[in-house]
């Protein structure tokens, strides 16, 4: 017997500048206020679902079980286990992947995937040498030997370790290694500017027509994502100034994510399930693909690893870009988006038609809390393909750190 | 004559409030007059968001938007330390025991909502250790009560003529301690920050010592907050919760948690109780 995986619906808190709303919030409430959101909109409260897949980017060590604390704090019976799983930014879509592909085997028939994030709790450790020190003092058996232990500590490794997002292998922000493929690919400021402006154009009107009433749901005073500037023009973006790479430099803050906090989930169920609960059939997960790129020592480039997914990707589903109704693109830069154009049209996988992509607008404006992008998106798009009417199909593209990206087709039914 | 309604425009700092209480030994009319007949209210309170949060994180909650029962007795808080900081009080701060608390939550109440608190002193009676009272809040969204709670208060130092009123026990739990809490030192200062119940006998070992204590005690609205947030998602949207404070818990320590259907308990090692506590949905 054949099982159909098929997203019947979403939920999101709305996306928060880090550090502004949001800052009182942990990962772990963000969670569960995503979770209790789609609980109340599905009819779920107290109900077992078969597994509640997630993941945070940023993690303190005592979220080692990050979603089944969010699903012991949410309304969902506490019989709804739960599962840790982690790809940077790719999070949340790797969280659908494993929960749709456990449905496709009869393993599960509803679960619940998504992603959280919050960049302003986000983990201070402290110093390597201290670490050590304390870890040594804590298996010493007497008071000098504990004393030993702190005598190796020097003065700097007292000051805290604040976060930061650097790939631990080339020692490079996200953004300087963007800045790198910037250049490369030779993708103009002006290039970046439109296709930011777009993102919030379209993100604007996607919110003022109401698509994210059933998508989102408000949390501590906040209904809308406050990253958005739906006045923001062209004009604007090209006066600020450049942030990321060095001389010739077209990367600015407009045009790059900013930090976000939020949390998303999908609602995933076995196609026949679905139906008998009469949950809406929004589009099924036709397939999805993972990919790396040997980026450390400047082979190929950090975020560009969609471009070798995406085509073994249609190559097994026997599918053309030509075949799809719409593309949602992460936007973890503007330059991102449009690098990954250029390289699927130089490694001749084909064109994407522009006026399809991020249609209803990406991170550029909505923000982007790593890990809960990926249930945005998916959430978001299942609903506009279920729009679109059935075989209309969706294409799904998020980088993500370590030069991996994972990609994935939805189509309505 | 009528019932004295002092309205205040905002809340008053409990913590001012408090310690001019604990500083001046006033002179309080005798209880055998009874109560002052006065209730007192604030219209429209905006609660602090910030705050809740941190509430929320002191007491072992999810920060939601809707916000627990026991944070809307924190609001009407400083409405109590007024009341009883007025002359004609007939009992003074220094010494009060907090005995029990009954509370009910009539629908969920979020965190953005503008409240109307009223508080008010009632049901003076003997008790065998001296004398019992009520301070009973309410709070209203509007027109519509959504929470009422009932704070019964102990003072040794009075004295009533009569027979004590039989009081109604709460029913211990069955079953093994399921939690175990381990409660640091600076958690009587933690609370005090989030709830502004600065009462000395929390903060400080010294100020502990004061008031016969050997060490800080915690707040027993921390303990009834905390067994509350023991029950995590499966906390009902509506309910009423009471509890009996029968120990102190001192800081630092360790205490267990006992669930037994609607019963409750807070527990020593040797699982004797600290609070004994009814939930129903």
């Amino acid at each position: 017997m054949t099982h159909t995986a098929v997203v019947v619906g979403g939920n999101r808190t709305p996306f928060a500048k880090a550090g502004t709303k949001f800052a009182d919030a942990s990962a772990q409430d963000l969670l569960t206020a995503a979770i209790d959101g789609l609980v109340a909109r599905f009819g779920l409260a107290g109900a077992k679902v078969d597994e509640v897949v997630a993941g945070a980017v940023l993690k303190h060590t005592r979220d080692f079980n990050l979603t089944r604390e969010a699903v012991l704090g949410s309304a969902l019976s506490p019989n709804s286990p739960a599962c840790d799983l982690q790809q940077a930014c790719a999070t949340g879509l790797e969280a659908v992947i494993y929960t749709s592909n456990k449905i496709r085997l009869g393993q599960a028939k509803v679960a619940i995937a998504g992603g959280t994030d919050s960049a302003s709790d986000a983990p201070v450790v402290v110093t390597e040498g201290l670490r050590r020190a304390m870890l040594k003092a804590n298996r010493a058996r007497s008071l000098p030997e504990r004393l030993k232990a702190f005598a190796a500590v020097r003065p700097a490794d007292l000051m805290p370790v604040p976060p930061a997002v650097v790939e631990p292998r080339t020692g490079l922000s996200m953004g300087e290694s963007q800045a790198l493929t910037t250049k490369r690919w030779e993708i103009s400021r002006e290039d970046q500017d439109q296709l930011s402006y777009d993102s919030h154009q379209n993100l604007a009107r996607a919110w003022d027509e109401g698509f994210f009433d059933d998508l989102v749901t408000g949390y501590r005073g906040v209904a809308r994502d406050t990253v958005l500037r739906p006045d923001t023009t062209l004009e604007k973006l090209a006066s600020l100034k450049t942030v990321f790479g060095r001389e010739g430099a077209t990367m600015t803050a407009g045009n790059s994510t900013a930090l976000t906090d939020g949390a998303a989930v999908v609602l995933v169920a076995e196609e026949s399930v679905a139906r008998e609960r009469n949950w809406p059939v929004l589009a099924k997960v036709v397939d999805a693909q993972v990919a790396a790129t040997d980026y450390v020592t400047g082979n190929e480039d950090l975020l560009l690893a969609p471009a070798r997914a995406i085509p073994e990707l249609l190559e097994r589903n026997q599918l053309t870009l030509d075949d799809f109704e719409l593309f949602e693109f992460h936007e973890a830069f503007a330059s991102t988006v449009l690098a990954t154009l250029k390289a699927l049209e130089q490694n001749g996988t084909g064109t994407v038609d522009r006026s399809k992509l991020n249609v209803d607008g990406s991170s550029l404006a909505a923000g982007h809390p790593f890990a809960a992008t990926g249930g945005r998106i998916v959430a978001s798009l299942a609903k506009r393909l279920g729009q679109r009417g059935p075989g209309k199909k969706g294409l799904i593209s998020i980088c993500a750190a370590g030069g991996q990206g994972a990609v994935m087709i939805l189509e309505a039914m | 004559m009528g019932r004295d309604v002092k309205v205040l425009q905002t809340l008053p700092d409990a913590r001012q409030l408090m310690l001019k209480g604990f500083r001046t030994a006033m002179k309080r009319p005798d209880v055998s007059a009874g109560l002052p007949d006065r209730s007192v209210m604030v219209m429209d309170h905006r609660q602090d968001f910030a705050r809740a949060a941190e509430y929320a994180r002191a007491c072992g909650f999810t920060v939601r938007d809707d916000v627990p029962a026991t944070w809307l007795h924190v609001q009407t808080f400083p409405l109590q330390m007024w009341l009883m900081g007025q002359p004609d009080f007939p009992f003074s701060l220094a010494g009060l025991v907090h005995v029990s608390n009954d509370m009910t939550l009539h629908r969920p109440v979020r965190a953005d909502e503008r409240l109307r608190l009223t508080v008010v002193a009632e049901n003076v009676q003997p008790h065998k250790r001296g004398v019992t009272f009520d301070l009973q809040g309410t709070v209203h969204v509007g027109e519509e009560l959504v929470w009422e709670g009932t704070s019964n208060y102990l003072s040794t130092k009075a004295k009533l003529p009569g027979q004590a009123p039989e009081a109604e026990r709460l029913e211990m739990p069955s079953g093994e301690q399921s939690q175990l809490w381990r409660l640091p030192a600076d958690l009587g200062r933690q609370y005090a920050k989030v709830s502004g119940d600065w009462n000395p006998i929390h903060l400080h070992p010294l100020t502990a010592r004061i008031f016969g204590f050997p060490r800080p005690i915690i707040h027993g609205m921390w303990t009834h907050a905390r067994a509350l947030a023991a029950f995590g998602g499966s906390l009902p949207e509506r309910y009423r919760v009471q509890v009996q404070f029968t120990k102190p818990i001192l800081l630092p320590g360790k205490v267990g948690f006992v669930v037994d259907g609607e019963k409750f308990a807070v527990v020593d090692k040797e699982g004797k109780p600290k609070l004994v506590g009814r939930l129903a949905g």
